[in-house]
């Protein structure tokens, strides 16, 4: 069969590893030269052609394996053999190296190649340009090409063991990424929580991982545990706790409540790192562990695991409508942005609870459906998510430069305070940065769930099945309330966005005189805008089935199959979801922008005209903010609303809770630490100087004292001969 | 097993490493004093060339001529040991003279060679660029230093110490094996005091030979009270001897003194007190070279003994050896460690780091004993498997310790390497070189996976195994006085490997994190022999913790030829 693309599937986590060594090396070596700079972009160039040989290498093995190929085991890792002291027997563990592949996989593989690819070219365009980054740039580069690695490697594991390896290089290269402009104590802090944030989710997945491997008596592998037969004979109740301990992991490293607080503050770090992290790969390694775990809610007995698929859906459920609110008051352009992933990410596990509960509870047609569902919406949000990123990196660079330009060419460095990043500092860029509109008018469009674009074929999916469950299992109704009023604040604060950057007039001097002028900037822009308008050839292919089902799944024909999507969503025969998608709809199509439009909306200045794909909106825009005698002054002055500028007081609760109890318990260790054990440390140590010097002192330097001493030696061994005689 | 006459044609052949020493030694004799001296005839005036003596070629008066010969020499002799321990077709050879057996190669004398051999051969590498030892203030004095003869003489000692090694290894009598040592014990004396320019080195030789000869003496007088005995010195005859009357006076008085000999050549303590002074006047690969072989032989001395002799597994009274051995390796470990804690010359330290290490090994074969004494069953042959993790530590400890050794030669030839803040700022001056030093002291310290963890490991394991004995398989000993005392050995060593990680990380404290001295900011010389020496080291230390399987093996075979 195919197997020599296989044999080649771990260059694809391996090829950027090994370019890590090289171009932090290199730029050591080369930094600042006039080649390095110009010609290698400082490494830049480096890293492109590996990322795009992953990416070719994925696509190869995606191709070859949608004929059929799964995973193999490449090599032996190592062996180990230990002494049982209860039997007596030594046993021999193998630990190998391979690779996995089913449809989550091939799916996931592709956003990651595929997004870590259009970002590193991005990158040239963004990092390359800004003098901040001069002369420190191979670090990024080394440092995103080892992240990326972690990513591909994590996704191509065929081990929990592996996954988590993988899963914990990312952690530090996500650190090191948020800290890039370290000498900021604003970075350096929020890289630091990041760090300390996500670790206590690795905490709990570490006790997760060693739960399991004691279940499935040493086993980590997926072809082990996900074995139906090696499931029946665990402990189901045992193993809803290791996976719930292993979920704690995911919410972490996804950002979920309650441990979300590290993901607005990440966006201290360079704008690529943003999109890799929240689009294209760590906060999907948590909805990737978390969908890796359906097997086990497959194969386990009725209704034995149903806990912990409710509190999947109640932690996306809530997560969803907070993110979404605490995303109605930011300014910053970034910061919307973070807060939209998040309350997305929500939605995909709310919709992988249900599907789990489903599965679990022997709906296993309707399951594979969420499942699809939930993860046809990891692709849609990554597409579109990451291309909005970078157009808002897009829209921030531009911002800067005519910040630059405008503010005299003598003073360069950040020594004002204009914020490149807020938005109240722009408006009315639909026309100065066309591309850039473009790609964010789509990409928001696919987030809110505009019928026909990119994230409804999924979103719709995910509320649809959420309700159906809620009318099986009433405790579901709380998160299918949560996403369902979830769906109309997201078209609410993503209208939001668009139209303070993109609608009315400019705010401030520096935005009327932006220009989109930084090359490679738009090449990502553009492919990811063609991905997420096509996304319903992917529904058309029924991709919702087809990534339900790990292993099978079956193609009815494309307009079959985009009819029967349509059907199912228009023209349910439940009545009850049918009215639920029409109120879906409306809520995220109409209710939402109507009310950014009505406090947001305007026109451009006089004479500057947008592509006509965006000119009727920003023209309806402004006639209904005109009409519009909306007063959000109550809502404006609320105590809710000045909460939700403090983010829900998640942080200062933390850090109280930080200071005291952690604080505290240092404070009491380091007590014990400097007076009880470095004393009798120290008390050792200057006992046995003590005695050192005295046995030396002993070492006369006179041979005659030695001889006497080896007399004296000579004595006690008779002494001892004689003794024991 | 097959049995030649000495001196025959397949004695040669069988002892080709030793074969390759002596032609060496010849040649280190005969070409360096090559020259156009001619004869004259007597009563005529006709001279034809004799060659031997007069003005030297320039070939034959090349400084670096004697250095290559002994290498060469060594080179070769260690590799047809090695390559015969690879060898199949291998089979024991005893030679014999008349119905006297002398010497016979086995797997445990063939392993003892190499340990010999090889650190004979690295330290004499490293030498090349190590004589002078020490820089003097006129540097005429140093192109002395260089003088071809001085250079044939320290070489001479080296072969000779190397051909006595080898006949302490291979030795079925005791006085053959006192011959031996006898011979590498005056070479070593001399080349401690060879270097006579300075005060340290003449001082530390004289003390080392007066101490050594004192404890020679009582040795050989122990060996003659054995013959006086048993009316011979053959190995297997003592051991034949010692089973049926091993509990007599007169042989325990014998192995009192024999005791008192090899301590010295171990220097376990109160034995050591020379060794201290000894290493740090002589040049450090011949320091290293005591350290490493020297003791070796000391080893083999004690082996040859304590188990193959005086073996304790008959009789309540063929005991009698063990509980004082016990005694002399805890409070030998004790004393080397405490002693290094304070010392501030960091060749005094590797010294007293050497008794320490003695310790170990001392405890090993009072581990032995016990078990052979039968005190103790267990599943498998643990006596084998300690004296083999002896040999594995005996082994490795020529990378690591004459490695370390070698470092602070590099320094000395820089000027000096007598004060722990010689070592200052190593890490700055010459990365690679602290890099190699902290991990021959990690290894020393036995941190995994260098060689020196598997070592102390397999020692430590070993005595475990013996102290607890068949307990293990009944699920572990239940309270502290079912186990053997062998089990406080090695929580003694323990310890006291605890204690010693911090004179040996102090080192790496000195050399990353202190300034340098001053008037020591220059570059190091390069010396490319000795560096290459310290990188074959940290090679042989690095690989041999990691995959040290076959070498282990090696030494388990060869340890098994004992019993």
């Amino acid at each position: 069969m195919s197997s020599t693309i296989l044999e080649y599937a771990i260059l694809i986590p391996l090829l950027p590893m090994m370019a890590f060594p090289v171009i932090l090396f290199l730029g050591k070596m080369f930094n600042g030269t006039p080649g390095w700079v110009g010609k290698m972009k400082e490494g830049g160039f480096i890293a492109l052609p590996v990322m795009g040989a992953s990416l070719i290498l994925s696509i190869w093995l995606i191709i070859d394996s949608l004929h059929g190929t799964s995973g193999t085991t490449l090599f032996t890792w190592f062996e180990s053999s230990w002494w049982d002291p209860a039997t007596g027997a030594i046993t021999t563990k193998v630990f190998n190296v391979g690779i996995h592949i089913d449809h989550l996989t091939i799916m996931l593989l592709f956003v990651a190649s595929f997004l870590c690819f259009l970002i590193n070219v991005f990158s040239i365009g963004y990092m390359n340009t800004d003098p901040l980054n001069d002369n420190r740039n191979h670090r990024f580069y080394a440092e995103f090409i080892l992240f990326c690695s972690g990513m591909l490697g994590m996704v191509l594991a065929d081990s929990f063991l592996w996954l988590f390896i993988f899963w914990e290089l990312m952690g530090l290269c996500s650190y090191l990424l948020i800290g890039f402009y370290y000498e900021r104590p604003s970075a350096a802090y929020a890289a630091k929580k990041a760090f300390l944030t996500t670790r206590v989710g690795d905490v709990f997945l570490i006790i997760g991982l060693v739960m399991l491997w004691n279940l499935f008596n040493g086993h980590l592998e997926y072809a082990y545990v996900f074995n139906a037969n090696n499931i029946a004979a665990v402990d189901a109740g045992s193993l809803q706790l290791a996976l719930g301990m292993m979920f704690i992991g995911a919410v972490g490293k996804s950002a979920q409540f309650p441990l979300h607080v590290w993901l607005p503050d990440a966006m201290e770090g360079p704008t690529p790192v943003s999109a890799l992290i929240h689009a294209a790969t760590m906060v999907n390694a948590g909805l990737y562990l978390v969908a890796r775990m359906f097997p086990f809610f497959a194969a386990t007995p009725v209704g034995s695991m149903s806990t912990l698929a409710i509190i999947i859906a109640f932690i996306g459920g809530i997560t969803a409508v907070m993110a979404a609110l605490i995303a109605f008051v930011q300014m910053d352009i970034k910061k919307v942005l973070a807060y939209s992933t998040m309350s997305q990410l929500a939605y995909i596990f709310t919709g992988l609870g249900a599907a789990m509960w489903l599965a679990n509870n022997g709906h296993m047609e309707a399951a594979t459906i969420a499942l699809g569902a939930a993860l046809f919406h990891l692709f849609n949000h990554a597409m579109a998510k990451g291309m909005l990123f970078m157009a808002s990196g897009s829209v921030i660079h531009e911002m800067h430069h005519a910040h630059h330009e405008a503010h005299h060419h003598d003073h360069g460095d950040e020594d004002d305070d204009f914020d490149a990043q807020s938005m109240e500092n722009m408006g009315g860029l639909a026309s100065r940065m066309p591309i850039t509109a473009t790609a964010m008018f789509f990409g928001s469009m696919s987030i809110i769930g505009i019928p026909f674009i990119g994230g409804f074929w999924s979103k719709e999916g995910i509320i649809a099945k959420t309700w159906e469950v809620a009318f099986l299992e009433p405790a579901f109704f709380i998160p299918a309330l949560f996403v369902l009023c979830g769906a109309g604040m997201t078209g609410f604060y993503m209208s939001r966005m668009w139209l303070m950057t993109f609608a009315g007039k400019p705010k401030t001097e520096v935005a009327a005189n932006v220009q989109e002028q930084t090359a490679w900037i738009p090449i990502p822009l553009v492919a990811l805008t063609f991905m997420t308008l096509t996304a319903f050839i992917w529904a058309g292919l029924e991709v919702t089935g087809w990534l339900g089902n790990y292993d099978g799944g079956h193609f009815i024909g494309f307009f079959e199959g985009i009819w029967l999507e349509l059907k199912h969503i228009f023209l349910n025969h439940d009545i009850s979801l049918l009215l639920l998608t029409y109120v879906a709809i409306g809520l995220s199509m109409v209710l939402g922008p109507l009310y950014a439009m009505k406090l947001y909306g305007g026109r451009l200045d006089d004479g500057q005209v947008a592509k006509p794909w965006m000119n009727w909106l920003i023209n309806l825009s402004g006639r209904i903010n005109e009409k519009s005698e909306f007063d959000n002054s109550a809502w404006a002055n609320s105590s809710l609303t000045k909460s939700l500028h403090k983010r829900l007081h998640f942080d200062d609760v933390y850090d109280a809770a930080v200071l005291k109890i952690v604080v505290g318990f240092a404070n009491l260790a380091a007590l014990f630490d400097t007076k009880i054990i470095d004393g009798a440390i120290k008390g050792i140590e200057s006992t046995s100087q003590d005695a050192s010097t005295k046995v030396r002192s002993l070492t006369t330097g006179s041979a005659r004292d030695y001889i006497m001493m080896a007399a004296l030696g000579t004595l006690l061994i008779f002494g001892l001969l004689w003794g024991v005689a | 097993m097959q049995t030649v006459e000495a001196f025959s044609s397949e004695f040669w052949t069988a002892f080709a490493p030793e074969t390759v020493l002596l032609l060496g030694l010849a040649a280190l004799f005969i070409i360096p004093n090559l020259g156009n001296a001619k004869l004259r005839i007597p009563l005529t005036q006709v001279k034809i060339p004799w060659f031997f003596g007069g003005r030297r070629f320039r070939l034959t008066g090349a400084a670096h001529l004697p250095g290559l010969i002994a290498v060469g020499t060594l080179f070769s002799a260690f590799f047809l040991a090695t390559w015969s321990q690879f060898d199949d077709t291998f089979t024991a050879t005893v030679v014999v003279a008349g119905d006297i057996q002398l010497l016979k190669i086995d797997a445990f004398s063939r392993l003892f060679e190499i340990i010999f051999l090889g650190a004979v051969f690295l330290a004499s590498m490293a030498s090349l660029d190590r004589v002078p030892a020490t820089i003097f203030e006129e540097t005429d004095e140093m192109e002395e230093m260089y003088d071809n003869r001085r250079q044939a003489d320290l070489y001479l000692l080296m072969l000779t110490t190397a051909l006595g090694m080898s006949l302490v290894a291979l030795a079925q009598d005791m006085f053959v094996l006192f011959i031996g040592l006898e011979l590498a014990s005056f070479a070593t004396y001399v080349l401690v005091a060879f270097h006579k320019e300075s005060k340290a080195g003449a001082e530390g030789g004289v003390k080392y030979f007066i101490v050594g000869s004192v404890a020679s003496a009582v040795g050989l007088y122990g060996l003659s009270l054995l013959y006086l005995w048993a009316g011979s010195l053959q190995l297997d005859v003592l051991a034949a001897t010692w089973s049926t009357n091993g509990s007599e006076v007169l042989p325990i008085v014998a192995l009192g003194f024999i005791l008192v000999g090899f301590g010295f050549k171990v220097s376990a303590a109160p034995f050591h007190f020379a060794a201290p002074d000894a290493y740090s006047g002589a040049n450090s690969p011949v320091a290293g070279l005591l350290a490493t072989a020297s003791k070796g032989m000391g080893i083999v001395g004690l082996i040859r003994v304590l188990i193959v002799i005086a073996t304790p597994d008959v009789g309540a009274g063929s005991a009698i050896w063990l509980i004082a051995l016990a005694v002399l390796a805890v409070v030998t470990m004790t004393w080397g460690n405490i002693a290094a804690l304070g010392s501030t010359n960091p060749k005094r330290m590797l010294a007293y780091s050497s008794v320490a290490h003695a310790g170990y090994m001392l405890a090993a074969l009072a581990a032995v004993g016990a078990w052979v004494n039968g005190d103790i069953e267990g599943p498998e042959d643990y006596g084998a498997a300690v004296i083999g993790a002896v040999l594995f530590h005996l082994t490795v400890l020529v990378a690591f310790k004459l490695g370390a050794f070698l470092v602070l030669g590099l320094l000395e030839m820089e000027g000096g390497a007598s004060r722990l803040s010689s070592l200052a700022g190593l890490g700055r001056r010459d990365p690679l070189l602290a890099t190699s030093m902290f991990i021959f002291m990690m290894a020393l310290a036995g941190v995994p996976p260098l060689a020196g963890f598997m070592s102390k490991f397999l020692i430590i394991a070993g005595l475990v195994k013996v102290g607890v004995g068949e307990m293990w398989a009944a699920g572990g000993p239940v309270s502290f006085a079912d186990i053997h005392w062998v089990w406080w050995l090695a929580l003694a060593m323990f310890v006291n490997s605890a204690l010693s990680v911090f004179y040996y990380l102090r080192i790496g404290v000195i050399m990353f994190l202190e300034p340098p001295e001053e008037g020591r900011r220059k570059p190091l010389p390069y010396g490319i022999s000795i560096r290459m020496t310290i990188w074959v080291c940290v090679v042989a230390t690095i690989l041999l913790g990691v995959s040290g399987d076959f070498l282990i093996q090696l030494c388990y075979s060869a340890a098994e030829t004992l019993f």
